[in-house]
């Protein structure tokens, strides 16, 4: 029988609803999370002598994670771990490494990236309720 | 929970950098006082933070040996940031300075007043600095709550 339509494409539809973008989301959600309590740590100590910045780079994590799947690991980026980095530079003469404008601006952006998710998820969700015929 | 945590950390950035204000304000407010507690001048007081974790402290070393012990089993659950806290309230040691006028209460022999070391411009400045460091932990919160919110919103 010949497939037609984007399984031809891609090969089967996938049918299970945690599938590899869902997990992905899931786990640039939780990276987005642990980023953000990175930031919020170096713009708690902008005044801490001698404090190098933190920061979590999810993003490659999950792009390592996203070609391990590809190639067929059996591992979930829904479970990866996520831990801040130190990324050391210096600002002040007292040795702090904290730029606050460089900081406000990463913020903003993992918050926004952050809701961005979160409206990819929420639109997914609606996807599968209203297949199953459960969307209002 | 990752967005808990940076509620967390913000609000210990926001009372570090209230007592910073507050440590500024009496500075400021005891630019005069030729007598403090211990009979002498009034001296300047700094705050000096610390983060949490930091330093060689008990949760550092912790947290080193979770990493070696992550290392092995695979775990890389750990270290995270915990925010900031007041390490100690130090007095400036610098000299104060002698000002002439033989009729102040607390002149010495040679008619000059010694008075507190504190320099109203150095004070303004790190009030300016610690409002500035308490708005962007209030933003850093807000972000957190905004992120928190939208999470909600799944729900609905």
């Amino acid at each position: 029988m010949k497939v037609q339509g984007r399984a031809a494409l891609h090969g089967p539809v996938p049918m299970e609803l945690f599938d590899a973008t869902q997990q992905l989301l899931m786990g640039a959600l939780r990276g987005a999370a642990t980023r953000q309590s990175a930031l919020a740590q170096n713009l708690a100590n902008a005044n801490t002598a001698g404090y190098q910045r933190v920061d979590v780079d999810f993003h490659s994590a999950l792009q390592q994670a996203a070609e391990d799947m590809r190639s067929g690991a059996d591992s979930s980026p829904a479970d990866l771990e996520f831990r801040a980095q130190a990324d050391p530079q210096q600002m002040q003469v007292d040795g702090n490494g904290v730029d606050v404008d460089v900081e406000a601006a990463n913020l903003a952006q993992n918050g926004l990236e952050y809701q961005a998710l979160v409206s990819v998820m929420d639109a997914r969700t609606r996807i599968l309720q209203s297949a199953i015929g459960a969307a209002r | 929970m990752g967005l808990f945590d940076s509620l967390a950390i913000s609000a210990s950035g926001l009372s570090a950098e209230r007592l910073r204000m507050d440590v500024t304000a009496e500075n400021l407010a005891n630019a005069q006082s030729t007598q403090g507690a211990d009979g002498q001048p009034y001296r300047r007081k700094s705050v000096v933070l610390q983060a949490v974790g930091a330093q060689g402290g008990f949760a550092q070393a912790l947290a080193a040996a979770q990493t070696a012990n992550a290392a092995a089993t695979g775990d890389t659950s750990g270290a995270q940031p915990g925010g900031v806290q007041v390490a100690a309230i130090v007095e400036d040691p610098t000299a104060g300075r002698r000002v002439y006028n033989p009729g102040h209460p607390d002149a010495d022999g040679q008619g000059y007043v010694t008075m507190p070391n504190v320099d109203t411009v150095t004070e303004m400045v790190d009030l300016i600095s610690a409002s500035r460091a308490y708005e962007a932990n209030t933003t850093a919160m807000q972000t957190a709550k905004q992120m928190f919110t939208k999470t909600l919103e799944l729900l609905r």
